[in-house]
Order: C-alpha cells, then structure tokens, then sequence
C-alpha cells in the first residue's frame, strides 16, 4: 500500500492563504532546515550568527505570510525563492552592521571580481563552532566564514545545498557567468586557507 | 540547459564533513511558535456559530421545559373536557311561577352560583355539563383538601351559558357518593 503523494509548495501556499495554519506549519516545517542552515553559514562570521540566523528565517516566512514578499511559481522553486530572501535580508543586516561599525572597507563592491578579500570574523563566541565538534567541519565553517559574502553566498549554494549555476544566479540575481566565476575564486581562497587540512 | 553537468563529482569532499554536522541543525523552536502566532493573527478563525438550543442555558432549558409541560397539561384537559362539553344534554332550568329558579334542588344538593342572579335569570339556553375539576382548585370554595386526596378529581356538573360561560356549580364528593354544596 503506497502512501498518497506529499502536496507540493503551491499547494501548501494556496492552502495557506485559505487559512489553513496546518498547511502553514508544513511549508515551514519542510523549508525552515536548509533556510536556516543557509542563514547561519551566511552570518557565520558575526558573534550572533545563530541569533541572525533565526531572525532572517522568521522574517522571511513572515513576509511569505503577509505578502510583504510575493513568490511567484513560474519564476522558480519556493525554495530558491526563499534563499533569495534571506541573502537580501542578511545583506541589509550586514549593512546596518557597518553603519552602526562605522567600518568602512573602500573596493570590496559586489562586482569586485578581481580583488579578494578576507572577512574578518568574530573569533569569540561563535555558536557555530560550538555547534561543529567534528574539527574538519570547523575549519571549512570557518574558512568560508573568511570569505567574501558574494563568494559565500555562491559556495554556500553551491556546496552545501545542490543548487545550479543558473539557480544561484536567480538567487543572487546575477548571471551565470559571475556565479562561475565567484564560485572559482571562493573555492581557490578555500583551497588555500585549508591547504593543511588537505595534506 | 545544464549549467552543472556531473555536479556531485563537482561537489568539493571538504564539505563532506561539514554537510554532516549541519545536516541536522533547525531553527529555533521559538521561531515556529511565534510564526504560528502570527498565522493565527492574520487568519482569525471564526467562531462556531452556536446553535439556538446551544444558547439557551440549564436554567432556561428548566423554564422552557416547565412551560412546555403546563401548556401539555392543559391541552390534555382540553382535550378530555372538550368533547363532555359537546355531548352534555342542555337542561332547562324549572320554572316557578312567571321567573326560572336560580337553584334547582336535585337529590338535595344545590348549585353553587358563579355568577350574579340576574346573569343566571337572563341566561336563555343554559345546558347542563358534567366534568372533573381537581380538587386542589376548589380549596377557594371550601372543599376540604388533605394531602391523600391532593391529587384526586372532583366529578362537578357545570350550568354553563350560551356563550361559554359557567353559571353555577355543583360538585359531588365521590368519598361519601353524595352531591356538597357550599
């Protein structure tokens, strides 16, 4: 006896919006893991990245929930929808950060290929690191913590959650070929700060 | 088109190790209770809408049941009186000289006037019905009532009008099988 097929995203939303709040808890319940996951890497750099993290998780399905953001199903999958959210909410915590830092670090734009550059994380208390007990695990979190967010985000997407060159790029809303080229420069700069761990 | 061809064989294996350890991590518990919160806010769920015998309370549903077994009652009287009503035989009232008698002496026991002498003596086609009363009602007019005969019945013989009205009674005592008068 075969068990009926789980409902897809677009019906746990239409659901959703009929007020089904079970439906609701579904949809959270099946894309809150990698969403979080995604954050927490994203922010890994900053002391309250697992703060951050869950900040950005419940502000992205509330927005789903009041229609503050607007998915659209022909423009893709609910998921990659929902990185896509996260990434602007994590880049305008990043900004607010720097505003409040004071930190000014002129020639590190977005478009900046050609030049990298090497955050700076918070050593201290990072919530990540007590998470990780497997070292090799902590020295890969922490050199992606490392790197540049725009090469973050396309490794991040790349490696740890399976997505395409051309889903990536919808994420990050730029073309294919930049999502290329991110990814080589962030896993060169990977390579070489995790030498040691490959030898 | 395939823009990540062969793409686990491109996945770089010093993730493999951090994929691991991430593979379990959820967000917060907290998260999902205040989403839901909010769900509930922005979706209110309506309140069933009470049936009319859901809104009557104990004490009402005590009144309304008490109400409906005296208007029961009543039909059931109704319902046994009316059609002695319709068979009794009209009686005329004995004339004695030019005037009809207000009491007509019958085995010795009169009627009991309910009304003025002069309704009786102007009353044309007075008839005659037989009917039980409970005696408990007839306490007003001095039958003796104890608590082993509360609930008995009087058999009464009503002088009833034309119109309805009753005019005279006469009660008869079925303890001692003899008509009382007041």
């Amino acid at each position: 006896m075969t068990s009926p097929p789980a409902p897809t995203d677009i019906d746990l939303l239409r659901a959703t919006r009929s007020g089904r709040a079970d439906a609701f808890a579904a949809l959270y319940r099946r894309h809150q893991g990698p969403l979080y996951r995604f954050a927490l890497l994203r922010c890994g750099g900053a002391g309250s990245a697992a703060n951050s993290a869950a900040d950005v998780v419940q502000e992205a399905f509330m927005g789903l929930l009041t229609g503050r953001f607007q998915f659209d199903p022909l423009r893709g999958q609910l998921q990659h929808f929902l990185f896509g959210v996260a990434r602007n909410l994590i880049l305008k915590l990043e900004e607010a950060g720097r505003r409040h830092l004071a930190l000014v670090r002129p020639g590190t734009s977005d478009d900046d290929e050609d030049e990298l550059e090497l955050d700076l994380p918070d050593e201290g208390a990072c919530p990540l690191a007590r998470l990780l007990g497997n070292e090799s695990a902590e020295q890969v979190r922490h050199a992606l913590a490392l790197l540049p967010p725009h090469y973050r985000d396309a490794v991040i997407l790349y490696e740890m959650h399976d997505l395409s060159y051309a889903d990536i790029a919808a994420v990050c809303q730029i073309d294919i070929g930049t999502v290329r080229s991110r990814l080589s420069r962030g896993r060169a700069a990977l390579a070489k700060r995790l030498l040691p761990l490959q030898a | 088109m395939n823009s990540r061809p062969n793409h686990d064989a491109g996945r770089d294996p010093l993730f493999d190790a951090l994929r691991a350890d991430m593979a379990t991590l959820d967000t917060p518990p907290a998260v999902e209770q205040a989403l839901l919160q909010a769900f509930a806010k922005q979706y209110p769920q309506p309140t069933p809408r009470r049936r009319w015998y859901q809104a009557w309370s104990p004490r009402g549903w005590a009144l309304g049941g008490g109400l409906a077994g005296a208007a029961l009652a009543l039909v059931a009287a109704f319902s046994v009186t009316l059609p002695r009503l319709q068979q009794a035989p009209s009686i005329e009232l004995a004339a004695a000289g030019n005037r009809p008698l207000l009491v007509r002496a019958d085995d010795g026991d009169p009627f009991i006037a309910l009304d003025s002498a002069e309704r009786i003596e102007d009353e044309p086609a007075p008839r005659m019905v037989e009917t039980e009363v409970p005696r408990s009602t007839l306490v007003a007019l001095g039958l003796p009532l104890t608590p082993d005969n509360a609930g008995d019945a009087v058999r009464a013989e009503l002088l009833v009008a034309s119109d309805g009205e009753a005019l005279a009674l006469r009660l008869h005592d079925e303890s001692d099988e003899r008509w009382i008068a007041n």
